[in-house]
Parts: structure tokens; sequence; C-alpha cells
């Protein structure tokens, strides 16, 4: 019987004891779902998947550092719910009220393009819910009088306009540029405001004219550049982008520069040949970034997550591709959640949304930073494009950064003389 | 023969009249949300299949009157402040004045003239707006968030949206109904099987092909303009799009064309079929495949699609399945 009522006592003075360590041992777990339609397919399927690659492997990765952890005790995990939208709108609003009714997404993030993520925006702030953009970079959506959607790309509004400050640099007494572009929303938002940009600088704005998507033969407008124009500017999207490069250089265009959308950072762009060389391209991000720890130390920017070496290393252990800045664009929507979450000590709407308001924060994609007047809410206002421009290393063509000087890998040279 | 006393003009009615009902009292967001895009190809169906199921005349680009219609509309409630029921109308007028319009120079051309000259009409309706200053050139338009405090919130316009867009779907129902019973679709359908013939019999076919023309571009204008307002916003890219057009001929298809059921019939199934497998775990990532394969089999073996089916394997449901 004594030995009965001795071990009652040890049992409870173990229990004691593990009592006040309990809430670490039994802690709370709590899954916070991201909810989000991709264009797995369609027209632009290549960005999508790559986003969707970008923000899967920060899941895996802030999961297996254990998640996040609350003040309450509570251990915050995250996982992904997504639908293909196949890069139309039709679905789009249908999708997300979807994720937040049925899937009950606590996070979302936009669907690929602005005219996608208009449409998603609508629902999700009707829910409450904040939304990180990635790929609707037209400035528009952050008019609209939406509080709770955030943009991590740089705005169309200044996608071109660090190009005409490099060539400030590169030819100081440059005067004449011609712009040429795609006419869609998104190129046609970046031209309107490097024109606006450029008017203010003091440059002729030679010629302004606009092709339909999908044309195939610029020759009627590369005849119309005045012979004395010193930059050739604008593009669109991959495939008229990459066939304008090309005729350009068949036509013999003499200008110091040329700088054209989407099409030069990517990697296929090399297939050009020669029409490659010297052409310049803005990128929201590259895997040769120099964004670090220390620059942000320097800067007094707060600094949160992955290195850009880590970055680049896992994602190509992980999908053996090169990532894009569409990869770190899906992965960076994660990351200003797990920042936000973090910092706020909770996942309630309202305490997301005071963090993000305030953000000012550097990571391994460049510095973020949120517009949070109602005149442009949520709209980028921190991070930078970087511009690159093929250049030959050793009889290759390599794809340098050559913008902004402190990103730089090489000196910007001339497209023409060679 | 009055309308009200047959079977076949009471049931569709029915149907959609209980869907919507239903959906109104259940207020689920997601059950709405499913809703809409099914009602919507269906009345954008059923518009189509008044000229295409009565007359033959095969419009490919027959989204471009739901693009124009929409983008009058929005831009009569986003840069004019219209409230949303005049400027869907205006929008549905605007699509029958261009049909009007257009009618009488592309409906002098039969066959496969006549379809190529609609995707022509499309894609210079497209080059047009992406042109146009008002309507936002490339950029397009939209509406502010705070436009929808107007209607009670985001949440409550779109409540009001799909009540509009359930009224419209009833609305079209009952004047393709009316059409195929009248004397006026008893010669469409003289049209449909020789034109020649039925003008010698006292047809004017110039001038019922154009009243029809009309008629099944005004709803797509307002559909157009409800689904844009829904969107909050509206891009040449979104409003002219031709495999929308292709969709909406494949729906009544697969229902049955020249019946008023048929492409009632296929809008559900292929917009069920399309919603299911987009969210379905098993075949999210093949759903393209799958729907494909699904639609081959059936116009494979039905032909007729499935109202026409039904209609010819048992004559007795035939007043009843109009």
């Amino acid at each position: 019987m004594k030995s009965w009522k001795r071990n009652v006592v040890i049992l409870l003075t173990i229990l004691g004891l593990l009592l006040p360590a309990a809430p670490s041992v039994f802690a709370a777990e709590k899954t916070v779902i991201i909810g989000y339609t991709a264009s797995r397919t369609g027209k632009l399927n290549v960005e999508g998947m790559r986003q969707i690659n970008g923000l899967s492997l920060w899941i895996d990765q802030v999961n297996a550092a254990g998640g996040v952890k609350l003040p309450d005790g509570t251990v915050v995990k995250f996982a992904a719910k997504d639908y293909d939208d196949e890069s139309k709108k039709e679905r789009v609003q249908e999708l997300y009220t979807k994720l937040i009714s049925t899937d009950k997404a606590d996070f979302l993030i936009s669907p690929y393009s602005s005219g996608l993520a208009d449409a998603a925006a609508v629902i999700a702030q009707q829910y409450n819910k904040i939304m990180i953009t990635a790929g609707a970079a037209s400035d528009s959506t952050y008019k609209k009088g939406f509080s709770l959607v955030y943009q991590a790309y740089t705005p169309a509004s200044r996608y071109l306009t660090g190009a005409l400050d490099l060539l400030g640099k590169l030819d100081p007494s440059a005067k004449k540029v011609a712009i040429i572009h795609e006419k869609d929303k998104f190129s046609t938002d970046v031209v309107n405001a490097l024109k606006a940009y450029g008017e203010t600088k003091g440059y002729q704005i030679a010629l302004f004219e606009g092709y339909d998507s999908g044309a195939t033969d610029f020759a009627p407008f590369i005849n119309k550049i005045p012979p004395d124009t010193q930059a050739v500017m604008g593009g669109g999207h991959f495939a008229d982008t990459s066939t304008f490069a090309k005729q350009l250089f068949e036509k013999g265009v003499k200008a110091k520069m040329v700088a054209l959308l989407v099409a030069p950072p990517e990697p296929k762009f090399a297939e050009l040949g020669d029409a490659a060389l010297g052409v310049i391209g803005a990128s929201q991000w590259q895997p040769e970034a120099k964004y670090s720890e220390e620059g942000a130390k320097k800067a007094g920017v707060e600094w949160f997550g992955t290195s850009v070496a880590d970055f680049d290393k896992t994602y190509k252990a992980k999908f053996k591709e090169e990532p894009s800045y569409h990869s770190a664009g899906g992965y960076v929507a994660g990351l200003i959640i797990e920042y936000a979450i973090k910092k706020s000590g909770s996942t309630d709407t309202a305490k997301v949304k005071e963090v993000l308001d305030g953000m000012n924060l550097m990571t391994f994609y460049g510095h973020l930073k949120f517009d949070n007047t109602p005149k442009a809410h949520g709209l980028q206002v921190g991070h930078e494009m970087v511009y690159t421009q093929w250049q030959k290393k050793d009889g290759k063509l390599v794809n340098q950064i050559v913008w902004p000087e402190a990103a730089q890998t090489a000196k910007a040279i001339n497209y023409f003389p060679r | 023969m009055k309308s009200w006393r047959q079977p076949g003009f009471w049931l569709p009615l029915v149907i959609v009249f209980l869907w919507g009902g239903i959906v109104l009292v259940l207020r689920q967001d997601t059950v709405r949300e499913t809703a809409f895009t099914v009602l919507m190809f269906m009345a954008l169906a059923s518009s189509l299949n008044i000229l295409l199921g009565y007359t033959g005349y095969v419009s490919f680009g027959h989204i471009v009157f739901f693009g124009l219609g929409g983008y009058t509309g929005f831009y009569l409630i986003s840069e004019q402040g219209w409230p949303l029921l005049p400027a869907a109308l205006a929008g549905g007028a605007l699509s029958g004045v261009i049909a009007l319009l257009v009618g009488l120079a592309v409906l002098r051309l039969r066959g496969a003239y006549f379809a190529l000259a609609t995707i022509g009409i499309n894609e210079a309706a497209r080059a047009f707006v992406s042109n146009f200053g008002p309507f936002g050139g490339a950029t397009g338009l939209f509406v502010n968030f705070s436009a929808y405090e107007k209607y009670g919130g985001a949440g409550q316009a779109l409540w009001t949206t799909f009540t509009f867009l359930w009224i419209t779907t009833l609305a079209v129902l009952v004047v393709s109904y009316l059409v195929k019973h009248s004397r006026f679709g008893l010669g469409l359908q003289a049209i449909r099987e020789d034109e020649d013939a039925a003008m010698v019999m006292g047809v004017q076919a110039p001038r019922a092909k154009t009243i029809t023309y009309v008629i099944s571009a005004f709803f797509p204008g307002i559909i157009g303009t409800l689904y844009f307002f829904k969107n909050g916003n509206v891009e040449p890219g979104d409003a002219f799009q031709l495999h929308m057009s292709i969709e909406m001929l494949v729906m009544v298809m697969l229902g049955g064309m020249g019946t008023v059921l048929g492409p009632m019939v296929g809008a559900t199934a292929y917009q069920g079929l399309r919603g299911y497998l987009l969210t379905s775990p098993i075949f999210k990532d093949l759903h393209l495949a799958v729907a494909g394969l699904i639609l081959l089999l059936i116009i494979l073996f039905v032909p007729a699609g499935a109202v026409g089916w039904v209609r010819g394997r048992l004559p007795a449901l035939r007043r009843v399945l109009e």
C-alpha cells in the first residue's frame, strides 16, 4: 500500500515539474493556408509555373525551420491551395471565392497579370483577406481603392525609367529617344510612364508608336526611327520583343542604347546571337543581385529571410532549372506573409495589415516597402528594377547587370558602335 | 396556340427560376459564383442559338457583342456614373444597333463566308477599342472599389449582379421560345432549310435575318456589362476572346441547336464539367485533356446534341423538350 502511495507522489511530482514547460512541449499548431490561382496552362504558363515553384520552395523552407512561433506559443505552419486559372479571367472570381469560403484560405497571392489580379482583388477585399500580388505590375490596380492588396513587383511606371538614367550616364549628350511598344495594358502603362519621365528629364521622344500583340514585322516602325536617335526603347512580351530585337539588328539601327521589356532577361534570348549583343533588359531580380544583410545594415533597413546565394542554390537543387525573377517573385510573396505574421505575432488580417503598411524591409529579392496612402495603397515603392545587358565574355554571350551601379557586375557598353 | 399553356415553354423557365431562387435563398458565395458562370454561358449560348439554331447562320465572332456592349455599359458606369441596370440595358441596346448596321452588310453572305466575316468583325472591334481613347485604349477601364458602396458593398453588389443575370437569362429563354414558335420563327427555320425556297415562298429573308441578328446581339451586350462590372475592370484582351465565341458554339451544339432547352443543357454540362475538372484533386492537372476527350466523344456519338437525341428517340417528349 505504501509503495502505491509513493508511486502516486512521484508521478504527481513529475507532472508538476513538466507543467510549466507544457506550452513548449504541447504547443498548439496552426496551419495557415495560402490560396492562389496560377497560370498552370495557357499563354502565361511559363511565368505561372516558375512562380508556383518559388512559393513551394518557401513553404518547404519555412515549415522545415519549424514554422513561425507566435507569442501565445502557437506554431504557425504553412500550406498552399491552388487552382489553374488557365491564364483567363472567366473563372478567377469563382475560384478565389472557393479558395476563401470552401478551402478556408487565410492569405492570398494574386494570379499572374494585372487583369486577373484586379478581378481577384475585388473578392479578396470583400472577404477582408490580404492579397500579395506577384506579376501584377500595372499601377492602376493600386489606385482602385483596395486596402488589402500589396505589390511585390516594381510597378510598370518604373519598369524602364532606370534605363533612361543609365542612358544619361552612358551618353550625357543623348537627346532623342524612340519608343516602339506592344499595345497591351502592361506595355502601354510602362511606356506612358517612360515618356512622361523622359520629357521631365529633357529628352525628346522622337517616335512613339504601338504595334498590335502578335506582330511579326517591325520594318515599318524601324524605318520611322529618326537617324540621329540615341536610344530605342519599348517592346512587349517574349515573342514579339525577340523578333523586334532581331529586326533592329538586321536593319542596322545605329542607336547607342536598345532597352526592351520582358525578353532580354530570359536566358533563351541569347539564341538571337549577335542580335542580342548590347540589348538591355529590365528585370525584377537576377541571381547575380548583390542584396545582402551587410548592405541592409549599412542602409539602415531591416533584413529578413534567406540570402541570394542560398535561394539560387536551393532553387536549382529542387527544380533543376535557373531561377528567374518570376521564381523569386513567388518566393518573396510567401516571405512577405511570413515576416508580417512574425512581426505582428498574429494571423489576424488587421494586425498583419498594420505591419505591412509600415514595412521597410531588405530581402534577397531587394528592398520592399508599400505605399500606405489611400491614393495608391499597396503600390510597391521600395523595390528597384535591375537592368541587364547581353555582353561578350570569352567569345560567349553573358547577361550582365549594368544598372543600378551598386549592383553592377559589368559596365554598360554601347549597342552601336559595337 | 397560347405559349403559356405549353409545357415546353414552362420547363426551361421553371428550372432556371428555381435554380436562381435556391441560390438566392441559400446565400452561399461559392454557390453563387458557380451559378454565375453557368448562367452567363447559358444566356450567351441561348442568344447565339436564336441566330444559329433558327436561321442556320454560324456566327463565329458572336462574342463581339458581349465585348462592345460590355465596354459601353462599363464606360457608362465607370466614367459617367450610371447605375448598373440602365448601363447594362444601354450596353445591350448599343450591341443591337451595331448588329443592325453590321447585319445589313454581312448577312448578305452565306455559309463559311458569313462565319469568316464575323471573325473579322470581332478582330476589327478589338483593334478599334485598343485605339479608342474614351474606352481607355489598350489599358482599358476600371471602377474604383468604392463604386460598389452604392450597392451596399462589394458583397451585396455581387448578389445584385447575379440577380440581374438571372433575370436576363430568364428573358433570353422567353424570347428564344417566342421566336421559335412565332410566324417569324417559322420563316427563320425555312431560311435555315433553304433560303432561296423560303424567299420564293414569301419570307423576307434579309429583314428577318437582320432582326434575328439584332435580338441575338442584344442580350450578350447586357451580360457583358454585368460581367465586367463584377470583375471591376475591362480590357480589349478580355472583351473579345475568340475562344469564348467558340465555346458558345460548342455549348449550343452539345445541347442541341434549334431547341430552347439545348443551349441550357449544353452550357450547364460544359461549364459544370470544366468547373469540376478544374477543382478536382484527381483531374486538376489534366482538365483540358479530359474535357476535350469528353467533348469529342459526345460530338462523335450524339451529333444532334443531348436534347435533339432525346427528341429523336422519344417523340412523346417533343412537346415538353422544346
